[in-house]
This record gives structure tokens, C-alpha cells and sequence, in this order.
């Protein structure tokens, strides 16, 4: 046991480290042509120099404005995809396995479905005003539809072969949902919770361009309105960054609430 | 004999009108008996139990269970299916212990006593230490052993099984064989001994460890003939080296023989 856990140890060791530089050439290369590039465009305006942004960068987090619009963002992505979870998972699992609430619900989810959580602003901003309400609306409606159908797909794809062995063993229509349906089906929710938090960080821009008071997307729009180039860029470049970091933090949650659907995953 | 445990009166299955899976099958299964069934691959022995188990119905016929009709799964019928059907999401332990769980089988068992029959049953099938693994890290032959825990576990009173022994090496299937024997309740009066249905490619084994073998042909699959076989209980090695041992393996392959190869040969 020791001595295997031991090889893989060593075995990760080189690659991650390999990982590492990867990345890190990666963004190098990326940095200099943006530099270059930088030098190439007179204007400030339109492209600042990478030093800018950091100094930007710097000075927004000095001085409180990065964390606390971060924060801000990052808790109505938060309050929206939970509500998102406790709607839309529920929602899917019983369209998934149920052909009367598949056929209840199929059509009108088919017709929101492909609307843009944006294209609800306008009608948002009568309904709402400008505050947390409309930004949070705008989050929870981007996020609630990968999330609805991905569940119901996932429910509908259980192996019908463990749900017959949990039927011949006596268990009720509710323990196996709760059994045997929602653990098979976890993997395919999980996988449309990432593609519902990348959405959502998409529509947090623009829901808090127009619609809030603060956040990110407000800062944006602020400092564009400032002509302040570097710190739009540098809360682009924070977005980004945060983007990368939920989803990271999502891949790590399914591998410990799934470990053993992670065979051969090559993520 | 009085009433059978589980009566098949012409039963048929058919899949999309026209593959002919099952053709008037009629069999009797008493109560405490071992019944094997052997035949050429693809002649309907699953399907027969599936429809046992109460998860296809039958196309025409009727099928009894204690003289009401089968309509459904329940917890008295117990299946070990052929590609095992373990849950991925749950470890060695979590798939033996899941119809005492969550199952009508473990009512009335206090958790201390589900526990000690959960390792008891892991143990027996020789998977002590791998409790924690799950069924992706373990060899085929350990998850058709999880596989026939996770039925025992629940000690029901009918036993279904689908080619429960196929997968292991010689001597493990030896071994088992005689834990099923035990199980079933070969040193128990016929009264108190459970119902088996029990599928098998392997001749020998369904002579070891039956009261009587079915015998199917293939396409359609029909009942070839019923075997009874009256070697002495209990059975143990020296049932393996007896001379009527291999007389009645010899009779049963000479029934089979040109079914299996007219399958083959398709
Ligand atoms: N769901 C299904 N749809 C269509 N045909 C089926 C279905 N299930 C089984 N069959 C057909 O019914 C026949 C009997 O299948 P079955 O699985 O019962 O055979 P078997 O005796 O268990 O074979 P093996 O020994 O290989 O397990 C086969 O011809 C098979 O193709
Ligand atoms: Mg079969």
C-alpha cells in the first residue's frame, strides 16, 4: 500500500511541477505580446501596457475597491446559483423520470431556454429598480436552465439495470430517487453546475453594467465612463481570474463528492 | 408436494413482435428446492429470470408466486444479475450493505447486528479488506463476489441467480459453491430450506449443487427436459468424484451437445 501511494507520489511530483511551467511559459508568452502589442498601439486608451494594469491592479486592491466589488459579485453569484440548485436540480430530476412533468414543463423551458439572461434587463429594470434584486434575477435565470436540463439528462441516462436491482431488493419509488437516482446522476449534475457558474459569471458583468450600484461589473462600467483603461482592464483580468478559480474550485468539490466517477477523467 | 413455490404455466416472451425469446415455457419450482437451469447462450435463461423477478412481464402465460400472480419485483425474490448491476457510486461495504439499508431485509435487525452480517457476508466471499474499495478498483471476478454478498446479505427467501459463479477461478468457485449449499440450507430439513433458481454454462456445477436441472433448448427457448438429480445430501468432494456424478453430467451434455452447436453455428 506505502510503497504504491509512494511511486505515485513521485510520479505526480515531475508532472505537476511540469504543469506548472507550462503555465507559466504560457502566460509569459502571452504577457510579452500583449506588451508588444501595447507598444505597437499608440493609444492608451485602447490597449494599456501590461504595467499599467498591474499598477491599476495594485492600487485597486490597496485601496479596498478590487476585494470589496470581488466580494460583492462573488456573493450574488453565490446567493443566485444556490437558489438555482435548490430550484432547478429537484425540477430536473423529476423531469428526467417522470413523463408527466417532462410534459409539463418541456415546452416552456424550450421556449425561455434560449434567451439570454441579458435580454432580460430592460423588462428586469421596471420589475426590479437598480439594486442586488436585478443583478441577482439575471444570475439566477443564466444559471438555471443549463442546470434544469443538465439534471434531467442525467436523471433520464441512469442505468436502468441499478435501478432494477434497488427494485428487487424492496425499496420504495422515493428511496431509490433519493438512493439511486440523484448519487447516479450526480456526476452529469455537477458537470452542469461548472457550465451554470461560467454562464453566470458572463451575465454578472452585464447584469451589474446597468442594473447595481457596485460590483464588478459596475467598476467597469465606472472607470470606462472615467476613460481609465488600465483599471478596466484591470477588473477584466479580475474576473477572469475568479472565473478560473470557482471552476477549479467546483472540479475539486465533484472529485470529492464523486471520487469514483473520476477514473481516466483527463481534467 | 402441494402447491409449487413459483408455478410458470406457458409462459412466452417476446421482444418487438417478432425475436422469440421464451416459447410455452411451463415449470414447477417447489419451495426448498435448488433448481439449475443450464442451456446454449442466448436461449432465454435470463429472460426467464428476469420475468421471475418480476421485471418483465410476460408476454403470454401466467406466472404464480405462492399462488398469486407475479406483478412486480419484491424483497422475498432476491437477484443476482449477470453483468452484477453493483452501484458505481458505492464501496465494497456500502453495495452489501444497501438493501439492509434502505431495504425492507434489514427491518427488525438492530445496527450492531446489521454490521456483524455486512462483514460476516464480505468474509464469506472473501473480500475482507477491500470493504472501502469501490467497484471500479476491484477484478471481475471480486465484483461478481460483491455481487453475490449484496444478495446474501438480504437473505431472502427465493433466490434468483444469473451465472453468479462464472467469473471466478476454479478453486473459489469450489468454495462458494459449498457456502451456497450452506446458505440455501442443504443441512436443514427441506421445510426451512430457501428456494434457488440458479443459471449456469458450467454442467457440472448445476449437477453438484441441484435437486433438479432444467434443461433449455435455443431458438425459440423452449424446455428441453427436466433433470432430477438424486445424489445423496450433503455434498461435498467425494459428490465430485462419484461415478453417478459424472454419469449424470455425461446425460445432461449429451442433451445439450447438438443445441450448442447448432448456436455456435449460427
Ligand atoms: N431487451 C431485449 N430486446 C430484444 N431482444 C432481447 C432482449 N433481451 C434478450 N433478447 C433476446 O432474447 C434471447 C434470449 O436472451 P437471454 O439474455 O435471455 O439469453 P441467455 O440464455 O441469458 O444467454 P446467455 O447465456 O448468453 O446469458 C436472445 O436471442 C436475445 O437476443
Ligand atoms: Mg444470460
Amino acid at each position: 500500500m506505502s510503497v504504491v501511494s509512494s511511486t505515485n507520489a513521485k510520479a505526480a511530483g515531475p508532472t505537476r511541477l511540469g504543469g506548472v511551467l507550462v503555465y507559466l511559459r504560457t502566460m509569459a508568452l502571452f504577457v510579452l505580446a500583449w506588451y508588444a502589442g501595447s507598444l505597437l498601439v499608440p493609444s492608451k486608451l485602447l490597449l494599456p501596457s501590461p504595467l499599467a494594469v498591474a499598477a491599476a491592479l495594485r492600487d485597486t486592491a490597496l485601496n479596498g475597491e478590487l476585494f470589496g466589488n470581488a466580494l460583492i459579485s462573488l456573493a450574488r453569484l453565490s446567493a443566485s446559483m444556490l437558489a438555482a440548485v435548490v430550484i432547478a436540480v429537484p425540477l430536473g430530476l423529476l423531469m428526467g423520470r417522470s413523463r408527466l412533468w417532462n410534459d409539463l414543463l418541456e415546452l416552456p423551458v424550450e421556449m425561455l431556454r434560449p434567451i439570454a439572461g441579458i435580454a432580460w434587463i430592460p423588462l428586469a429594470l421596471y420589475l426590479f429598480g437598480i439594486g442586488h434584486r436585478l443583478p441577482l434575477f439575471i444570475m439566477f435565470y443564466t444559471a438555471f436552465f443549463p442546470l434544469l436540463v443538465g439534471t434531467a439528462a442525467g436523471a433520464a441516462a441512469v442505468d436502468r439495470r441499478l435501478i432494477a436491482a434497488a427494485r428487487t431488493m424492496g425499496l420504495s419509488r422515493s428511496t431509490i430517487m433519493r438512493r439511486v437516482i440523484v448519487p447516479a446522476a450526480l456526476p452529469a449534475i455537477l458537470v452542469s453546475a461548472r457550465l451554470a457558474v461560467a454562464a453566470s459569471w458572463t451575465a454578472v458583468v452585464a447584469a451589474e453594467l446597468v442594473g447595481a450600484p457596485n460590483g464588478l461589473g459596475y467598476a467597469i462600467e465606472y472607470y470606462r465612463s472615467m476613460l481609465s483603461t488600465p483599471t478596466v482592464m484591470a477588473f477584466i483580468v479580475t474576473i477572469g481570474l475568479l472565473g478560473f478559480l470557482t471552476d477549479k474550485g467546483l472540479r475539486q468539490l465533484s472529485r470529492v463528492l464523486t471520487p469514483w466517477a473520476q477514473t481516466g477523467a483527463a481534467q | 408436494m402441494s402447491t409449487p413455490k413459483i408455478r410458470l404455466d406457458a409462459v412466452s416472451k417476446f421482444f418487438g413482435g417478432s425475436v422469440v425469446a421464451v416459447e410455452k415455457l411451463s415449470l414447477d419450482i417447489r419451495d426448498g428446492e435448488f433448481l439449475a437451469i443450464v442451456g446454449p447462450s442466448g436461449c432465454g435463461k435470463t429472460t426467464v429470470l428476469n420475468m421471475l423477478a418480476g421485471l418483465e412481464p410476460a408476454t403470454s402465460g401466467t406466472m404464480m408466486l405462492n399462488g398469486k400472480p407475479i406483478e412486480g419485483p419484491g424483497a422475498e425474490r432476491g437477484v443476482m444479475f449477470q453483468d452484477y448491476a453493483l452501484f458505481p457510486w458505492r464501496t465494497v461495504r456500502g453495495n452489501v450493505e444497501f438493501g439492509l439499508v434502505y431495504g425492507p431485509a434489514g427491518q427488525g435487525l438492530s445496527p450492531a447486528e446489521r454490521t456483524e452480517r455486512v462483514e460476516r457476508t464480505i468474509e464469506m466471499v472473501g473480500l475482507t479488506g477491500s470493504q472501502e474499495k469501490y467497484p471500479h478498483q476491484l477484478s471481475g471476478g471480486m465484483r461478481q463476489r460483491v455481487a453475490l454478498a449484496r444478495l446474501m446479505a438480504n437473505e431472502p427467501e427465493i433466490l434468483l441467480m444469473d451465472e453468479p459463479l462464472a467469473a471466478l477461478d476454479a478453486q473459489t468457485r469450489v468454495i462458494l459453491q459449498d457456502e451456497l449449499l450452506r446458505i440455501w440450507g442443504q443441512d436443514r430439513p427441506a421445510p426451512e430450506r430457501r428456494t434457488v433458481v440458479f443459471i449456469t454454462h458450467a454442467i457440472d456445477e448445476a449437477v453438484f449443487l441441484a435437486d433438479r436441472v432444467a434443461v433449455l433448448s435455443s431458438h425459440p427457448g423452449r424446455l428441453k427436459q427436466i433433470v432430477d438429480i438424486n445424489l445423496p445430501r450433503p455434498r461435498g468432494d467425494a459428490t465430485r468424484r462419484s461415478g453417478e456424478f459424472a454419469r449424470l453430467c455425461q446425460s445432461i451434455w449429451e442433451l445439450i451437445r447438438e443445441e450448442a452447436y447448432r448456436a455456435t453455428m449460427n
